[in-house]
């Protein structure tokens, strides 16, 4: 039974275009932030199990709570890709290649949404003022840079603006703090809010969206940076191929994204700006 | 009308019966439901201890590192703030870290201003490291939780739950509701069978109460009460009332006799004078019609006359003399023979009647009665029953001696007396004995009387019987 088994696995991955002497480096370390739904196990275990397929060599997520974490595991070799936020990304973009950018609502492009409860009154920024406000992380574009850059241009002190503010360590989190009432007020990623709202919209109904930011690059798939130039492609070819297989483009549909695409780390140069000038008043 | 009717035993018993076994279940079904109530409260204490004491270290951490979402989602629990209680973390300063209810104890706010209450009387010693449960009163809560939390020695904030009610009270109604189900099936049983035992228990009570409801407008000899004589109370409540009952109908009885006594006597002194007063002016009237048929001669006419008047004057004497009865002074004592030549002088009747007759005479003693009007007696009484039994009917003739006293009883199976004939049937030319007035009984009665004793009847369905008792030694004053 066992060799039969064995050997209809080796046929399998063969079948896959895949190389069996890649199984014996061990799986592809592939880390993840809250820049994604990254609660959904079910649907990660099958994206794995896809990825892998097409990689012919296993996938394993690697998940922490804070954008940091997964950028120590990255940047120390840990990790061989991930999928980070767009602020962390020009921070270290000498060192990340970028690997694709993720399509959303036709374009690589989301927005930062500032959200209130929906039972209340407040309809600018300002109106939040002494208020509690929730950050998503400190390596947060959406969800930390904007907001304070958008305090900072409109004459705030990004760090006295608010009563008090929190860290979420995510934007479906910050979403439900504002929902629940713990924060006046949070930023948060516009894909998120928009798939979240798609999903189970009885979260976001509570929450209204009072200012929307410029459109900003999407999160980023980015290598390692020891991760070898052919395994880039390889990976590159699968992320951007992936619409084109079935099963593929279901589990693109339950990212609600619309596929992968190769972009210039132009995309990203709206953040940087950002993180620049903001650095600039805010030490 | 509806007073009368609760008055009643038979409606208070079984209603009592009924009530008690209702107000049982109620009381049972609201005692286990209480009992229910206080158990879940306690559970839910307990329950409440045993999570703040699990989540104690991690909220210290939470504080430490000022991790508000990390103190809020482990107080939010799964249930995304649908638990059974208010949560809230206060850090060193008395200020809300963080709350399940995060829009009613907001962020940074000093407990003493989101809850006055809460902050103004510590229920628990903050140095107590256990914490507790204690019963409050405000608003929604009806317990609160107090464990401080301790970090190295040093306290850096309390852990305070608010328990409320809210979460059980389905639960309870739920049990309540069913208990008051099964409480409700158990009545469909119990009350039925209250109310039949009850109307059981009060039946031979209800049916004394009709009989005595009776006494005073009905004969007491012919009522005729069906009780139940158990061991019990009512039992001898009904015994009691039947013993009531006899006396009254005995001492009925005697009142009767003795009306009846005394009306037989003025007519029998009524009679005596009467023909007292008629006897002497016919005695003269007799004597002038002998004389003047003795001192001159008469014609044929006068003659006619003079017999016409004799006779007629001689049919009053006799009549009157039939009204004046007296046991003549007779110097021949009664012997048993006397009595049995009664029954052969009552052959010829009983043979033109064709009835029986059996003949019992036990009597041997000695005796003063006098002979002649005692048989008279028995032959009247006799004589009579023949009449009265006819044809295929029965007589029996009992003569007997009891103590010092001849006792005479003569019965016969012919048509009953009516009760209302009872009464006047020993009076003379009666109007109750339409049939043959006369003065036979009256006789009886008379003589009966004059020898010192007393003459009965009693008439039933098949059995008419004259009893006659007199005394063996005889008042010589006859």
């Amino acid at each position: 039974m066992m060799p039969s088994r064995r050997h209809f696995l080796t046929m399998l991955l063969a079948g896959a275009g895949a190389a069996s002497v890649r199984a014996e480096v061990g799986p592809l370390r592939f880390g993840l932030t809250p820049v994604v739904l990254d609660d959904q196990i079910g649907f990660l275990t099958d994206w794995a199990a896809w990825l892998g397929r097409q990689l012919g060599r296993p996938v394993a997520f690697v998940q922490r709570s804070r954008y940091r974490e997964i950028m120590d595991l990255l940047l120390t070799g840990r990790l061989d890709l991930a999928w980070i936020c767009g602020y962390p990304y020009i921070q270290h973009r000498d060192r990340l290649p970028l690997l694709a950018v993720p399509y959303f609502q036709g374009r690589p492009k989301y927005r930062s949404y500032l959200i209130v409860a929906a039972d209340t009154e407040w309809q600018r920024l300002a109106d939040l003022e002494g208020r509690l406000f929730a950050w998503a992380d400190p390596d947060s574009n959406s969800g930390y840079l904007f907001p304070r850059y958008r305090l900072a241009t409109d004459g705030w002190h990004p760090d006295r603006f608010f009563r008090r503010t929190i860290f979420t360590w995510g934007h479906p989190r910050s979403v439900e703090a504002v929902a629940e009432g713990l924060v006046d007020g949070a930023a948060v990623d516009s894909y998120v809010w928009e798939t979240l709202a798609r999903r189970d919209p009885s979260v976001t109904a509570r929450t209204r969206v009072i200012l929307e930011s410029p459109e900003f690059g999407f999160p980023p798939l980015v290598a390692g940076p020891h991760l070898p130039a052919s395994e880039r492609e390889r990976i590159r070819r699968v992320l951007i191929g992936q619409v084109q297989d079935p099963v593929g483009r279901v589990l693109l549909t339950e990212l609600n994204l619309d596929t992968f695409s190769i972009e210039t780390p132009d995309l990203y140069r709206g953040i940087a700006e950002m993180a620049d000038r903001l650095s600039q008043v805010v030490p | 009308m509806m007073t009368r009717a609760l008055a009643s035993l038979r409606l208070r018993l079984p209603l009592s019966l009924s009530v008690s076994a209702i107000l049982t279940a109620i009381g049972m079904a609201a005692a286990l439901g209480l009992q229910t109530l206080a158990n879940l409260r306690e559970d839910q204490g307990r329950n409440a201890l045993t999570l703040a004491h699990a989540m104690a270290d991690v909220q210290v951490q939470a504080l430490r590192n000022d991790d508000v979402w990390l103190a809020y989602s482990l107080l939010r629990g799964p249930e995304g703030g649908a638990g059974d209680a208010v949560w809230i973390l206060v850090d060193d300063a008395g200020r809300i870290f963080a709350s399940n209810d995060p829009r009613r104890f907001r962020l940074d706010q000093p407990l003493a201003e989101a809850a006055p209450w809460l902050a103004d009387r510590p229920a628990v010693p903050l140095d107590d490291p256990i914490g507790g449960v204690f019963p409050v009163n405000q608003g929604e809560a009806r317990r609160i939780l107090r464990l401080p939390l301790y970090s190295d020695g040093t306290q850096t904030g309390e852990l305070i739950a608010l328990l409320s009610d809210a979460p059980y009270l389905p639960r309870f109604r739920e049990i309540l509701i069913g208990g008051v189900i099964v409480t409700l099936g158990v009545l469909v049983v119990l009350v039925p069978i209250g109310w039949l035992w009850g109307r059981r228990m009060v039946a031979p009570l209800a049916r004394l109460t009709d009989c005595m409801a009776r006494v005073g407008k009905e004969d007491p000899r012919q009522m005729n009460c069906r009780l139940e004589f158990g061991d019990g109370e009512i039992g001898r409540l009904g015994r009691q009332f039947l013993a009531m009952i006899a006396a009254l109908a005995e001492k009925e009885a005697l009142e009767r006799q003795m009306i009846q006594a005394e009306r037989l006597a003025a007519v029998g002194r009524v009679a005596a004078g009467v023909a007292h007063e008629v006897n002497n002016p016919l005695g003269g009237m007799l004597l002038a019609i002998d004389t003047y048929r003795r001192s001159q001669p008469v014609d044929v006419p006068t003659r006619r006359l003079l017999d016409l008047l004799e006779r007629a004057l001689n049919q009053i004497q006799e009549s009157i003399s039939a009204l004046l009865i007296e046991a003549r002074a007779d110097t021949r004592r009664l012997t048993p023979q006397d009595l049995d030549d009664v029954r052969t002088l009552a052959q010829p009747k009983l043979a033109s009647v064709g009835a029986r007759l059996a003949w019992h005479n036990d009597w041997q003693a000695a005796t003063t009665l006098p002979a002649a009007p005692v048989r008279q007696l028995l032959l009247n009484l006799v004589l009579n029953a023949l009449q009265a039994a006819g044809q295929a009917g029965r007589v029996v003739v009992h003569v007997a001696a009891h103590a010092d006293r001849l006792s005479m009883r003569v019965e016969n199976t012919g048509r009953p007396i009516p009760p209302e004939r009872l009464t006047h049937l020993f009076e003379p030319y009666s109007a109750a004995r339409s049939d043959h007035p006369g003065i036979g009984l009256w006789v009886c009665y008379q003589l009966a009387s004059q020898l010192g004793g007393s003459i009965g009847v009693e008439s039933h369905e098949g059995v008419t019987g004259f009893t006659v008792s007199l005394p063996l030694d005889a008042p010589r004053v006859l």
